[in-house]
């Protein structure tokens, strides 16, 4: 192995071992950064490599950085977080929760169905993860549990729902995605409906297929009473206005008569009204979701910026070159390739989260797949079908990040607001059927392409 | 001798014919012609630092090189637009003509160093005129331009401006997204062959000529002052002279390769419309207003004009006399 | 979604870190503003047919303030992510020690050098009077560049806060 391998596989263990310290991820990334730029300039002094790096070069971090601040596309993502925040305080998510619950009432597993049908509607509105957990989470655990569900059924329920934010437009992991890799995140946002809708239904189907085998794990509650026109009227009257913010801002998207910026911002404006409409309303709530975009904003920035001084070093230090070398020569055929490359994401995945993974590791990728000549047909319209394909490939297999143990963040959220008696062992047994689904349908985007392409192809008139 | 990395950001893809190929060409020559002693690594857009950031990282020495435009400098340097590509400007022979053996090359010179910039400037690839533009609408009269958004480079810019365009500069990998999404209306690019690349057809059907903006489009490479002192006489000759055959190499290659793509263009649906007269003189109109105003606000846009208009009256006698007619569009 | 779990009282830290609190709570306004300018904007583009690239600069103008000044803001609210999987199982000590040392070894060298090389950025900027590069975007970049070196200095204010409070608590075997 030459100086450069060791100092990239280096600097990636050197990473991996001050997170688990605890140090907040961003300052990891750009201290390992700048630990590594040392350390390259002592070698080029020392050790005859060439990676040029040194204090001068270091100031590439300042220009890339004002990058991260000009940059439109990326503008959504604070506002996306405000419209989630908003309609987190809103109450619509209450009202939908007590209101569907009387739809399925009598269905075994009803409640479950509930969950993952609200999930799906919360992902379609913002996705932020935490708050999607949380609110899930709160809203129906206790219901759950008086009505005799098993603890794990519950606890998996809730996690995987209020995770499909991630994946279901609009997601600010998309935004983030087309950022790095030059694509339309028109394109993403279209690519990943049908993934995003093949996966909730395949939640669903598990619970009610669970609810049929195991009549104990999910029982339908005793005092059901049978579905009223009044009660779907309620449903309907609680539902409508979401699913019309919701269509207003994926719909201009789609539609091409909107920016996903301009979108975003008419859906932050959309949420507040909703507030507004249902009396929620105040100074003090506006100060909150302020603060919260503020706070959710800056730590995923502050990953950003951290990220980009890692991954300036880890070029400088050869680092992609070795990985596009390394991938490219494994003996296994472009699916084969593929295939390793998303199980080693899904492994990264149980101990790094998303950011990382899209800020550092996607790019690298990304030459990789364009050279592998997968002929995928994208009907002319979409550009690069194959990376957009690929892209949601690896956004599924992030999807199941948030449920891997150990670092699972829908997991830890899951976790600090379910009652003490409820242990972390609970939650990762609850949330195995509901990895392997995802895996499930991860092999089925894998064979069927058209899944995530047909959509864009098809949306353009 | 001693070795020397060129380290160079660039600020086209060097998949792009004609804008990011000729560096690529350089960077090989260069390393055959000093017998390895120099070698350029390429960093594609963005991996290193993004296109609109290389003056800086050059002229500060993050990186020792950089390959651009100057025209990407208007915000910082008001004259560099003169030096990239000049609306009814030379065509690729004037221009040359102006650089080597007229003022040219010590003005484009002259202003890095007077704006404070640690660079020297080797002119190192030059393409033949850019289409002016894509539409979704067919665009007959000034009027029909009122209010549209597009993505119009250098000075040119400002000449649509006038005609109530809104005009943004932004990179070549970022006008398919923002002209699919709606953020653009418009957008010109550069060459047929190199639109092509970018799927510009895809969206928008009417394409127009002659780039009346663009004639002719100087690239340059931009290296560090500190390491141009620290090389060699013979290095520094080497990468000179391998730029200076670069512009030969880069317009061969853009004159060659352009019809082939507007047959196919034509055939996938796109019109390919020549301005009406109207259209051209409103340009041109226009164009002198902002020639006035850009001279009155910068001196030094003041002495490059003057300069380059002197050499070119004199240079009237000879393109009058001197050429054949252009062959008659039918 | 992050909890903020509050840190025992240090004078001096809590000093600074109300005064990031508040600038921080102030600059949050550019998010309301960013909805308000976006609508303006579509209802021009449109409404009129007539979008302005001054008010799309805008835009991202005010993003970039609220994310550069959210580092802070963050910091003093304790919000940046961590992967706790050890950390929670620390002791306090252990936590306060990592928590000294990540700031001295990571999180200053990181900080000083990319202040620094913002000063010449900015400086640079200054010095040309950089104006946006499309001829009716907005003028004064420097202005807007600006916020790099001083949210820079405000995070690593934020940092120096942090590091007081954690060897103050440790002397006091806190
Ligand atoms: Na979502
Ligand atoms: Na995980």
């Amino acid at each position: 192995m030459d100086i450069n391998e060791i100092l990239v596989i280096a600097m990636f263990l050197t990473f991996i071992a001050l997170l688990f310290t605890g140090i907040p991820v961003a300052w990891v990334l750009g201290g390992t950064g700048v630990l590594f730029a040392g350390i390259g300039y002592l070698a080029d002094l020392h050790l005859d490599t060439i990676t040029g790096l040194d204090y001068t070069t270091l100031g590439l971090v300042v220009n890339r950085l004002w990058k991260i601040m000009d940059n439109w596309i990326l503008v959504a993502l604070p506002m996306f977080i405000f419209m989630g925040i908003m309609l987190d305080k809103s109450g619509v998510a209450e009202r939908l929760m007590q209101s569907m619950q009387e739809l399925f009432g009598r269905v075994r597993g009803g409640l479950a169905v509930t969950v993952t049908a609200i999930g799906i509607i919360l992902a379609a509105s913002t996705g932020i993860i935490g708050a999607s957990v949380v609110l899930l989470a709160v809203m129906s655990l206790s219901t759950m549990t008086k009505q005799g569900y098993s603890m794990p059924l519950a606890l998996g329920t809730i996690a995987s729902a209020g995770t499909l934010g991630i994946l279901i437009p609009p997601s600010i992991m998309l935004v983030i995605m087309a950022d790095q890799l030059g694509l339309s995140v028109g394109d993403l946002f279209m690519g990943a409906v049908m993934p995003g809708l093949m996966l909730g239904a395949m939640y669903i189907i598990y619970i009610l297929i669970t609810g049929w085998l195991k009549p104990g794990a999910a029982p339908a509650p005793e005092d059901a009473k049978p579905v009223t026109p009044a009660a779907f009227l309620n449903v309907m009257k609680a539902v409508l206005p979401t699913l019309l913010l919701i269509f207003v801002v994926l719909g201009s998207i789609f539609a091409g008569i909107a920016t996903p910026t301009e979108a975003s911002g008419v859906g932050a404006f959309g949420a507040t009204l909703l507030a507004m409409y249902n009396r929620k309303f105040s100074f003090r709530v506006l100060k909150e979701v302020m603060s919260g975009t503020m706070n959710t904003t800056a730590y995923i920035f502050a990953i950003f910026i951290g990220a980009t001084c890692f991954a300036l070093v880890l070029r400088e230090l050869g680092g992609d070159e070795l990985i596009e070398s390394f991938l490219t020569g494994l003996p296994f055929g472009p699916y084969g390739i593929i295939f390793f490359i998303l199980g080693v994401i899904f492994l990264l995945g149980f101990f790094l989260d998303w950011i990382e993974i899209t800020l550092i590791i996607l790019p690298l990728l990304a030459p990789v797949i364009s050279a592998l000549g997968l002929d995928i047909d994208g009907y002319g319209v979409v550009d690069n079908p194959e990376l957009v394909w690929f892209v949601m490939l690896v956004a599924m297999a992030l999807q199941t990040s948030f449920l891997t143990p150990p670092v699972g963040f829908a997991l830890f959220y899951l976790k600090g607001v379910c009652p003490p008696d409820v242990k972390l062992t609970d939650i990762y047994k609850g949330v195995i059927p509901f990895i392997l689904l995802q895996l499930l349908a991860l092999l089925v985007l894998i064979f069927l392409p058209q899944l995530v392409l047909w959509l864009p192809a098809n949306a353009y008139g | 001798g001693d070795k020397l990395l060129l380290k160079t950001p660039v600020a086209f893809g060097t998949h792009l014919p004609a804008l990011g190929s000729p560096i690529k060409w350089v960077s090989e020559q260069l390393q055959v012609m000093s017998d390895g002693d120099i070698k350029m690594k390429i960093y594609e857009p963005g991996k290193l630092v993004s296109p609109q950031e290389i003056l800086d990282a050059v002229s500060s020495g993050k990186v020792n090189s950089g390959y651009s435009t100057a025209g990407y400098w208007q915000g910082k340097l008001p004259a560099a637009a003169l030096f990239s590509a000049v609306p009814f400007g030379p065509e690729a022979g004037e221009y040359m003509a102006w650089m080597y053996y007229g003022n040219g090359l010590n003005l484009y010179q002259e202003m890095y160093d007077n704006g404070g910039y640690n660079v020297k400037v080797i002119p190192c690839a030059i393409i033949s005129p850019e289409t002016s533009g894509w539409f979704s609408k067919p665009i007959e009269k000034p009027e029909d331009l009122q209010g549209l958004n597009m993505r119009f480079f250098g000075l040119g810019a400002s000449v649509m401006e006038k005609l109530g365009v809104g005009t943004v500069q932004m990179p070549g990998g970022e006008i398919f997204g923002a002209l699919e999404k709606g953020a653009i209306d418009a957008t010109e690019f550069s060459q047929p062959a190199i639109d092509q690349r970018l799927g510009l057809h895809k969206i928008v059907k009417y394409n127009y000529f002659p780039g009346w903006h663009q004639q002719a489009t100087v690239f340059e490479l931009l290296v560090n002052k500190d390491t141009w002192k620290e090389m060699s006489e013979s290095k520094q000759a080497i990468v000179e002279n391998t730029c200076k055959a670069s512009m030969t190499n880069a317009i061969a290659e853009g004159e060659a390769m352009q019809f082939p793509v507007m047959e196919q263009a034509k055939q996938n649906g796109v019109e390919i419309r020549y301005w009406n007269q109207t259209m051209l003189d409103t340009f041109k109109t226009k164009w002198d207003e902002v020639v006035e105003e850009k001279t009155a606000a910068d001196p030094f846009f003041k002495k490059v004009w003057d300069d380059m208009s002197t050499f070119r009256q004199g240079y009237d006698l000879w393109e009058a006399n001197a050429f054949l007619p252009r062959v008659q569009k039918d | 979604m992050t909890e903020q779990e509050k840190l025992p009282p240090v004078p001096l830290a809590d000093g600074i870190d109300r005064l990031i609190n508040r600038i921080g709570l102030g600059v949050a306004w550019v998010y309301v503003l960013l909805v308000l300018v976006i609508i303006l904007q579509v209802v021009l583009r449109k409404g009129f047919a007539h979008g302005l690239i001054a008010l799309e600069e805008l835009q991202w103008h005010l993003y970039a303030v609220g994310v550069m000044f959210g580092l802070s803001y963050a910091q003093v609210t304790n919000s940046h992510v961590r992967v706790d999987l050890f950390y929670t199982r620390f002791s306090t000590t252990t936590k306060r020690v990592i928590e000294v040392l990540g700031i001295l070894l990571l999180v200053m060298p990181f900080l000083v050098i990319t202040f620094l090389h913002s000063l010449d950025f900015v400086a640079d900027s200054w010095r040309i009077n950089e104006h946006s590069s499309a001829p009716s975007g907005l003028p004064w970049r420097w202005l807007i560049k600006s916020s790099i070196p001083l949210t820079l200095a405000l995070l690593g204010l934020a940092m120096i806060s942090r590091l007081i409070r954690e060897l103050t608590l440790l002397a006091r075997g806190e």
